[in-house]
């Protein structure tokens, strides 16, 4: 009776919706009720070793005005954008130019292929010892190098001028592989007929790439840049190895600020607050990214 | 008498002859059990955590001894200093029973006590059934317990560390060859410094870089304190003059003697560089200065020990303990305690100074032997009586400021207000000027009222 009432697009969107519910219970249970919980706890001063600041929602704004008027938080989030800003250039720079290097059928580029991959797969706590003994001056073999040749390196991590950088060449380090995979998939996808049309024409090889290669992997290249943008907010496991946020506080990002204030200091309140901040500000990043790429997209169709 | 024996049956007699030989039993309760019997706490695994340093990490290998004592399985595991207040402050908040025994850190000693984090021991302790007298829960050293009871004098943790920061030289050598003795106070050692600095290759001067912990007796010693009079009134006094010129004398020193990256050198890479003699003088922890004397050391017939040197308002030797202590929502507490018991007794501490060197131990009994005192003396020089007169020191009460349940806060603060100076971001008025601001900030948030 009811099949005969509803109509077939109403009983199929019933259908596909009864079909959906187990999956979508499953992510509201894993991913929803974590991030209601975390803008819930925001709103509270919750501190824990005062267990009555739980559900205290007698000043839902405090942390937040707290944070307006908090210079460390203010400037975590310009180390932030330094720091994203470059790794993601970086990280764009050296995966196309290593995809472009490897682009081929030979042995030697496979297996070179497979080598440059070896960064990303590693534990990034394992990346982070790692190149904590690259900057350790007494042993760093990169150090003792620069020292032989009559140029010796200060320490990276320990200098105010360097930190971030030393944490921008680690993280570029790690993850352009990741550009470079996207990238080498891309260009592979290129057909064969404009190229050899570009030869014929006498393009050279900058012309080849300007003209006729780019367009193909330009699309890739955003997207490349939009995962690794978002990811490198995330950037945590090389300042905790490397600098603890320091020295002093020129390596302390948004999520290391937060960090701190809600493992090291209980003040887990405040610390969410920080999280809901980060979690908008990339939804907002997000969606200018689409915004500006689907204008784009629109008008190369 | 006659008529009563002849009441009782063969039934009887035997039932009496059967019971008696429970009784040996029902005495030994808690006690270890007889080879082949059943084991009192068989088939319960206790889930055991400590920051890593040398006696954690020793216990690791007579895991199998405590099991085939008492039948209980243990799962261990030492990570770094902060990853492990990190987790366990967190387990602790939770009131989870993840843990059964972890460490009761120093810093997070008021903390974890006040907020009713831990397990009072005193019910064990006082029970002849769980611990006998011979345990002797009296012999551990007054200072060493002091900061794991609260206000009523509850005990909330047996310390297994009390640790000082003394004064090291690990080439004393070239201290004696140009005239110097070890400094005993912050001029002489800035004076010992301009000249043994770089002498034979060896940089005069390194430190831990946990500046909330190793830079505190300078500040102390040039008259500055943390709070204003912790642990009552928690009013930050970091932006006084006294803090800014301590400040100012600490990164001098690093800057001027230490090694290349010197303000990066962590605990181990303090010790290791004073072991291969890479490093002149140190103010370094006790428990990892008595490494100078054991194998692998470069340096033992040319280091020389002292108490940190004195500032122009006196000595001030950090001191710092750590004890086991019991989750308040730890399962199998009995089992807990019985770790603890073995893990502290007097046999098994003697037996790692003994075999391993372990130093900085919390047993009078043990200090006092001739023993450990033999142990400790290195190139002729008693750092165990450098221990004891330092842990005396800390009783006048300086190190109240560590024990407060917002040290955390300031701890953070100074680290990176040294840094900074360290660095050459800032001066140091205007470094510590922010840390002030930062620390009110953040106790206010944390809900201190000034």
């Amino acid at each position: 009776m009811p099949v005969q009432r509803l109509g077939w697009v109403a009983y199929r969107q019933r259908s596909f919706m009864a079909g959906m519910a187990p999956a979508l219970m499953v992510l509201a249970l894993i991913t929803i009720a974590p991030a209601v919980y975390l803008v819930l706890t925001s709103l509270t001063p919750l501190n824990l070793t005062l267990p009555n600041t739980a559900w205290d929602f007698s000043n839902p704004a405090g942390n937040y005005i707290d944070l307006l008027e908090d210079p460390r938080f203010t400037r975590s989030v310009w180390v932030q954008v330094k720091l994203s800003v470059s790794t993601v250039i970086l990280q764009l720079l050296v995966g196309l130019g290593v995809a472009l290097l490897l682009n081929g059928g030979t042995r030697i580029r496979e297996l070179a292929r497979s080598g440059f991959l070896i960064p990303m797969v590693l534990p990034p706590i394992v990346v982070g010892i790692l190149w904590k003994v690259m900057y350790a001056v007494d042993i760093s073999p990169f150090h003792r190098f620069m020292a032989y040749i009559g140029l010796p390196v200060p320490s990276l991590i320990t200098d105010p001028n360097w930190a971030l950088f030393a944490i921008v060449i680690a993280e570029t380090w790690e993850w352009f592989p990741f550009t470079m995979l996207m990238v080498l998939a891309a260009l592979q996808m290129i057909p064969a007929s404009p190229l050899e049309a570009a030869r014929i024409d006498g393009a050279n090889n900058w012309q080849i790439f300007r003209f006729v290669m780019f367009p193909y992997i330009q699309s890739t290249l955003v997207v490349a840049a939009i995962f690794r943008l978002i990811d490198s907010i995330k950037a945590f496991p090389l300042i905790f190895v490397l600098t603890d946020g320091g020295p002093g506080d020129v390596t302390e990002v948004t999520n290391y600020y937060a960090y701190r204030q809600a493992f090291t200091f209980s003040l887990w309140g405040y610390g969410s607050a920080i999280a809901t901040l980060m979690v908008a500000g990339i939804f907002v990043l997000s969606w200018v990214i689409d915004r500006l790429t689907g204008a784009a997209d629109a008008e190369a169709d | 008498m006659a008529t009563a024996r002849s009441r009782i049956s063969r039934r009887q007699m035997l039932r009496v002859g059967a019971g008696s030989l429970f009784i040996p039993f029902s005495l030994n309760a808690g006690k270890a059990p007889a080879q082949g019997g059943k084991k009192p706490f068989e088939g319960v695994t206790l889930n055991i955590s400590c920051w890593s340093a040398t006696y954690p990490k020793l216990i690791a290998d007579y895991l199998p001894e405590f099991t085939e004592r008492t039948g209980i399985k243990v799962n261990y595991d030492t990570p770094g200093f902060p990853v492990y207040n990190q987790r366990a402050d967190l387990e602790l908040s939770t009131k989870g029973s993840g843990f059964d025994v972890l460490n009761v850190t120093f810093i997070y000693t008021s903390r974890w006590i006040g907020a009713g984090w831990l397990t009072p021991l005193d019910p064990y302790i006082k029970d002849a059934n769980k611990t006998p007298a011979d345990w002797d829960y009296a012999d551990f050293l007054s200072g060493s317990l002091q900061p794991m009871k609260d206000k009523a004098g509850a005990v909330y943790g047996i310390p297994w560390i009390s640790d000082v920061l003394m004064a090291a030289s690990a080439r004393f050598d070239i201290f004696k060859a140009n005239g110097l003795g070890m400094p005993d106070s912050f001029d002489e050692l800035d004076k010992a410094m301009q000249v043994v600095n770089k002498k034979e290759g060896v940089a005069g001067f390194s430190v831990e870089n946990h500046w909330g912990w190793t830079f505190i007796p300078f500040l102390q010693g040039f008259g500055g304190n943390i709070f204003r009079n912790p642990p009552d009134d928690l009013m930050p006094t970091l932006d006084t003059p006294e803090v800014a010129a301590a400040a100012e004398y600490f990164a001098k020193l690093l800057n001027s003697y230490g090694p290349e990256a010197a303000s990066g050198y962590t605990y181990d890479q303090v010790t290791e560089a004073l072991r291969a003699g890479r490093v002149n003088f140190s103010p370094h922890n006790h428990a990892f200065c008595a490494l100078m004397g054991q194998e692998g050391s470069k340096v033992t017939k040319t280091s020389n020990f002292a108490m940190i040197p004195k500032g122009p308002k006196g000595r001030f030797p950090g001191v710092a303990s750590h004890g086991w202590g019991i989750p308040v929502g730890a399962k199998n507490k009995d089992a807990s305690w019985e770790f603890i018991k073995w893990s502290m007794s007097k046999d098994f501490i003697a037996r790692l100074t003994q075999k391993h060197g372990l130093g900085s131990v919390t047993r009078k009994s043990l200090i006092n032997s001739d023993a450990y005192k033999q142990r400790m003396v290195i190139n002729g020089v008693d750092t165990g009586k450098i221990f004891l007169d330092s842990i005396a020191m800390s009783e006048q009460g300086y190190m109240k400021y560590r024990t407060v349940h917002v040290y955390p806060q300031a701890n953070a603060q100074i680290n990176q207000a040294v840094s900074r100076v360290v660095s050459g971001q800032m001066k140091a008025k205007e470094s510590f000027a922010m840390a002030q601001a930062n620390t009110m900030a953040d106790l206010k948030r944390a809900g201190v009222k000034f």
